[in-house]
This record gives structure tokens, C-alpha cells and sequence, in this order.
């Protein structure tokens, strides 16, 4: 077997890897369980969608940790709360753009990794150029060349673009080949059972990783009926001949925002990131808990709610409409709007 | 108002900051905010002095309606009522179009020619901290037609030159943006809690505009890793007015997140 790096820049495997796949609708529904043992192997390189923490795959990632799989290449663009299980074994190395939540800090365990030598980081790159490997994968392009990452040590510490002089001009451009992950898993808000999966908000870089991965989860808030997404294909950014499996995980970005649905749980977020992941052994005590200790997503939110005394699900959902405006872009007919209790003044004064 | 009164408004340096930020935009500007400070700055100057600024984030929004300070550039609050969302090739791609005027960054280390670090600190190989990496930060400043930075003025975060230039400013100095073949302007100011900087135009190398009230030019080549230029005119920054900081503390931050 091969090493995910080897494959990742691999045009003719990942031609090869399309023409196997099935072009019929045939229902692909199944649990996140058999999606996971059956689509993540040992040794993949895995893509997350959405913007690691807005519409990212959480219940998939906290799935992959519960079957302990092992030696995954993590591809962060941005990656955020799913890069946490490399110090069991999870993960082995990494493509980084970014990783961390932003104002609320960095990842302590890739931290710690990349530190101590146990994570490797394989390349670095700017959202930008990450973005244009997965863009020239899904048009069929062999690199683009860009005007990023010139001139910066991202040149130096990036085995797979190079400096190239532009042939019409001459000047300077930066050459980003196609990149084609292992796995793509897609949070989405509706699939159909065939795995066309639409969207609300950012896509972020969802249209390019479904066409550029060999394998797609797709997991979704809601399975609806495929006359829903035909009467309305606008708003899908996954076509159902690229995915491999549908599954059905209402709340699966909890604790990170689904747009229109909830919103980030903030306080969760924080105590994670801050307090439960900042040793390691403060990190194996969060995984025993709430990872390994629970045999799903829902059981974990579970505990979660008990522990902060509250309808946490119910309290995202009223700050997200808020956010979004459901009422305002009619997403009542996506099982989101209906009535508002909360005002703007009012969640101005809440943390958010 | 006169002296003596506006000397007794209390404020604290990253107030000061992102008030000192939100000055620096005009109106009818299209801003790339990046993630941090930045989005305190953007916010404020949208709700106060440029309430036809254009902002764009990396995410894909683009020209939000502004109402409650988000805490990251991809959230459901920081494309509130944004007529377009793109995707991330887009708004990039947009920039290097040249639709972006200011690009608003922040991070862990800038050098003398504006060069900035976001990822780690110590040998690469060997890093004594590994922070996040670009994210989009490269993109903007290579993209966008000129970069605001935003941070805390220490020497070890004022370096004379980073320890990986994660994000361009002037590289080497003078023309080696241009050898390099980045398209936009580079780096234009630099806002920290002691003062406000620029760029000499001749040796691309950072220069003083003013200091923050309680400093002094002597200060800040203190807290500097590197000889920084003062030229005879600089002045001291005003002060924030209470207008400014009534926006910041009850509609951009009530919550006190960030300015704290």
C-alpha cells in the first residue's frame, strides 16, 4: 500500500478511482458507522468540508476517533476541532493551511505534535493555494498557476508547488498542482438517498473536494426526497454520482455551526480547546469521555447537555435564526424558521 | 470638549487599537478581513466612519449588513444579510481581480519590511511553537492593493526579520515584491498598542507616524526588534473619542471578547 502523499498528486489514480465508481442511483444510505469502517482505511489522507468549524463533518470525525483508525494524513483548509486524535495514533502527518478556531486559540494536541516531532506537517499552504489545488482537480486541470505564496518560506516548505515563469509574460507565477484526498466527508444540510447534497451558506470549497476525492461521505441534517433537490437544484454542491455514502446525522457539525440550523456552542468550543485539550492526558480523558466512552454523536450532545444544566441544541438553534434572519430567507420549508422568541438587543448581551 | 475632558475618557490599548484601525478606513472601500483584531476594526469602522465599506471574507461572503461583532471569519454572524456568499477561489480570485482596496491582517511576528509570521516560532524544522499557519492571510496581502496589520508591539513580535515569512510585506526590500511577481501594493500600515506605523517609500523599512497617548517615539524603538524610522513629523495619535468608544463598548463589543 501505498503512502496517501504518493497518491495525493496522482492524476491517472484518480481518474482511475472515478471510472470504477457507479453512475446509477442506487440508495447509499447507510449508518455512520458502516460508512466510516467502510470508507476511511488506515492510512488515508481525509478532507473535511464546510469551514472546519462551520458545516464541518464533526459527528464523522468524533466516528473516526470512537474506531480508532489509525495513520490518517489530515488536509486542513481550514482544520480545527478533528485534528485532536493524532496523539493516539489517529493521525500521522498533515497538509496544513490552517489550524486552529481562531479567537479561541490554537490546537493544543497538533500543537504538542508538530512540537514534538510526532505529527508531521508534509507541506504548508495559504487557504488560497489549498483552495486552487482542489479548484484544478474538479475542472480537469492539470496545476494552476497563482499569484500567492510567492516570495514567502510557504515556497520553501512545500514540496509540491514550484516557481515557474509565466510563458506570455514572464513574470513570476506559483504553480499549484490538482490534489486529489482519499477522503472527502461532507456535512450538508439535505441529501437525497442517491447522495446529492444541498446546501444553505458558504460552500466553501465543498464543489471542488466532492469531484476531487476518491471517496465522498456525505452526511446529512435531513435525508429528503430526491423531487425536492430536482425541483430545486441550485443550492446542490455535491452530485450524487461523486459520493460513495449518504448518511443521515441530524446536528453532525455540533459543537461548530450548521448555518440557518444552530450556532456554535460556544462555551463547549472553548472548553475544549482551552481546558480539556491542554495536556495530553487532559486529552485522553476528554477522548475516554465523550469519544470512546459514547457509542455516538447523540450520546455525546447527551452528556454534554446535562453537564451544562441546559436544552443546548434548543439555545444554538434560537442564536443561529437570529444570525441568518431565517424567517427573513424563508428556510421555514427547511425545518428551521418558525417562531422567534429572541431579539437582536438581547443576544448582543450574550456571549456569542 | 475641551482638554482637560478628553484627557479623563478611560480606555484600554486594544480599544485604542481597534479605534486607531477603524480610522484608517474610507468609505466605499472594499476591506479582505482576516480573522482576530482585524474583525473588531472592520466592524467598528463600518458601524462609524465608512458606512459603505465593502467587507469581504474568506469563507465567501461578500458586503454583509453589520450587526454583532462575529468571532470568526466564517460564521452565520459574519455573513448576516451578505446579497452574495462565493466560494473560497472566488473572493481570492476577486482580489487578485482587483476588487479588493485593504486587506486586514493580524498575527503572531512583523519584521522591518512588513513580512509576517503566522507559522512557527524557532527553527521550522525544530519549532519552539508551532502556531497556526496562513490560513488566508498570504492570499490577502499578495492579493489585495494594500495590507493593514494589527497587533501587541513587543520586541520578540517586532523582530528585525521573522523566523518564517508566512506572509509578504516587502520581502528584502525595495523591488523584491515586484521580482517575486506579487501583484498588490504590500504592506501600508501598522497599528499596535504603542503606535502607528507605515513604510518609507524609498527603503520599504517601517517608519513611525504617531505614537499612542503615555508613550513616547523612544518607547517604542524599546519594545522594537530593529531600528525603526522616525522621521521629525511624527505626532501623537488622538485620542479616542467618546463617541468611538460608546460604538465599540455597546453596539461593535458589549460583550468585551476581544477589547478588553
Amino acid at each position: 500500500m501505498s503512502h496517501a502523499n504518493e497518491r495525493l498528486f496522482d492524476h491517472a489514480l484518480a481518474r482511475e478511482a472515478k471510472l470504477k465508481k457507479s453512475r446509477a442511483e442506487k440508495d447509499k444510505r447507510m449508518p455512520l458507522k458502516d460508512a466510516i469502517a467502510e470508507f476511511v482505511q488506515d492510512g488515508d489522507s481525509v478532507i473535511e468540508t464546510g469551514f472546519a468549524y462551520v458545516r464541518g463533518p464533526m459527528a464523522a470525525f468524533w466516528e473516526i476517533g470512537r474506531q480508532r483508525k489509525k495513520d490518517l494524513v489530515g488536509i486542513f483548509t481550514p482544520g480545527g476541532m478533528n485534528t485532536a486524535w493524532h496523539e493516539f495514533g489517529g493521525m500521522e502527518g498533515c497538509h496544513v493551511a490552517y489550524v486552529g478556531v481562531e479567537m479561541r486559540g490554537l490546537i493544543a494536541p497538533f500543537r504538542r505534535g508538530v512540537e514534538a516531532g510526532t505529527l508531521k506537517v508534509y507541506s504548508e499552504w495559504s487557504h488560497g493555494g489549498m483552495a486552487l489545488a482542489l479548484l484544478a482537480a474538479e475542472k480537469g486541470l492539470d496545476y494552476v498557476a497563482c499569484k500567492s505564496m510567492l516570495g514567502t518560506d510557504i515556497m520553501k516548505t512545500n514540496p509540491y508547488i514550484k516557481q515557474a515563469e509565466d510563458p506570455f509574460t514572464g513574470a513570476p507565477v506559483c504553480l499549484v498542482p490538482a490534489m486529489y484526498p482519499d477522503v472527502a466527508i461532507i456535512h450538508v444540510h439535505h441529501a437525497d438517498k442517491y447522495g446529492n447534497g444541498r446546501i444553505w451558506g458558504p460552500a466553501v470549497n465543498d464543489e471542488s473536494i466532492c469531484v476531487a476525492a476518491h471517496k465522498v461521505i456525505v452526511t446529512c441534517e435531513r435525508i429528503v426526497d430526491t423531487l425536492d433537490i430536482r425541483a430545486n437544484p441550485y443550492q446542490v454542491v455535491v452530485p450524487h454520482y461523486t459520493v460513495d455514502a449518504v448518511c443521515e446525522v441530524p446536528f453532525g457539525a455540533y459543537p461548530g455551526d450548521m448555518p440557518g440550523m444552530y450556532y456554535f456552542d460556544r462555551r463547549l468550543q472553548e472548553r475544549v480547546v482551552r481546558v480539556e485539550w491542554k495536556t495530553p492526558e487532559s486529552t485522553r480523558h476528554f477522548y475516554d469521555k465523550y469519544i470512546l466512552g459514547t457509542k455516538d454523536h447523540f450520546e455525546m450532545i447527551q452528556i454534554i447537555a446535562e453537564e451544562e444544566g441546559m436544552n443546548v441544541i434548543e439555545y444554538l438553534k434560537q442564536l443561529e435564526q437570529l444570525a441568518c434572519d431565517a424567517a427573513y430567507w424563508g428556510l421555514g420549508s427547511w425545518g428551521v424558521g418558525g417562531e422567534r422568541d429572541w431579539k437582536y438587543e438581547e443576544v448582543a448581551k450574550r456571549a456569542i | 470638549m475641551n482638554d482637560v475632558q478628553a484627557n479623563e475618557i478611560q480606555y484600554t490599548p486594544r480599544e485604542l487599537l481597534a479605534c486607531v484601525a477603524a480610522r484608517l478606513i474610507k468609505d466605499g472601500e472594499s476591506v479582505f478581513v482576516g480573522t482576530g483584531l482585524p474583525l473588531v476594526g472592520a466592524l467598528l469602522a463600518h458601524k462609524m466612519y465608512a458606512p459603505d465599506m465593502m467587507a469581504i471574507y474568506e469563507c465567501g461572503a461578500v458586503d454583509p449588513e453589520p450587526r454583532v461583532l462575529p468571532w470568526s471569519v466564517s460564521g452565520s454572524w459574519t455573513y448576516h444579510k451578505a446579497p452574495v456568499i462565493l466560494s473560497m477561489t472566488s473572493v481570492f480570485g476577486h482580489s487578485r481581480a482587483g476588487y479588493a482596496d485593504v486587506g486586514f491582517l493580524g498575527g503572531a511576528q512583523i519584521d522591518m519590511y512588513g513580512n509576517i509570521n503566522a507559522t512557527t516560532i524557532g527553527d521550522y524544522e525544530n519549532p519552539k511553537v508551532r502556531l497556526t499557519g496562513s490560513g488566508g492571510a498570504n492570499d490577502i496581502a499578495s492579493l489585495c492593493q494594500r495590507v493593514i496589520f494589527m497587533g501587541l508591539h513587543l520586541p520578540e513580535r517586532f523582530p528585525e526579520r521573522c523566523d518564517y515569512v508566512t506572509t509578504p510585506g516587502y520581502l528584502d526590500g525595495p523591488g523584491a515584491r515586484e521580482r517575486a511577481g506579487l501583484v498588490g501594493g504590500g504592506p501600508w500600515r501598522v497599528i499596535s498598542h504603542l503606535g502607528l506605523m507605515g513604510f518609507d517609500e524609498e527603503s520599504c523599512r517601517m517608519r513611525l507616524i504617531s505614537y499612542h497617548p503615555g508613550v513616547t517615539p523612544e518607547v517604542i524603538q524599546q519594545f522594537t526588534g530593529f531600528e525603526l524610522l522616525v522621521p521629525d513629523d511624527v505626532i501623537e495619535t488622538p485620542r479616542p473619542t467618546a463617541e468611538e468608544l460608546r460604538i465599540l463598548r455597546e453596539e461593535v463589543d458589549p460583550c468585551q471578547l476581544f477589547v478588553f
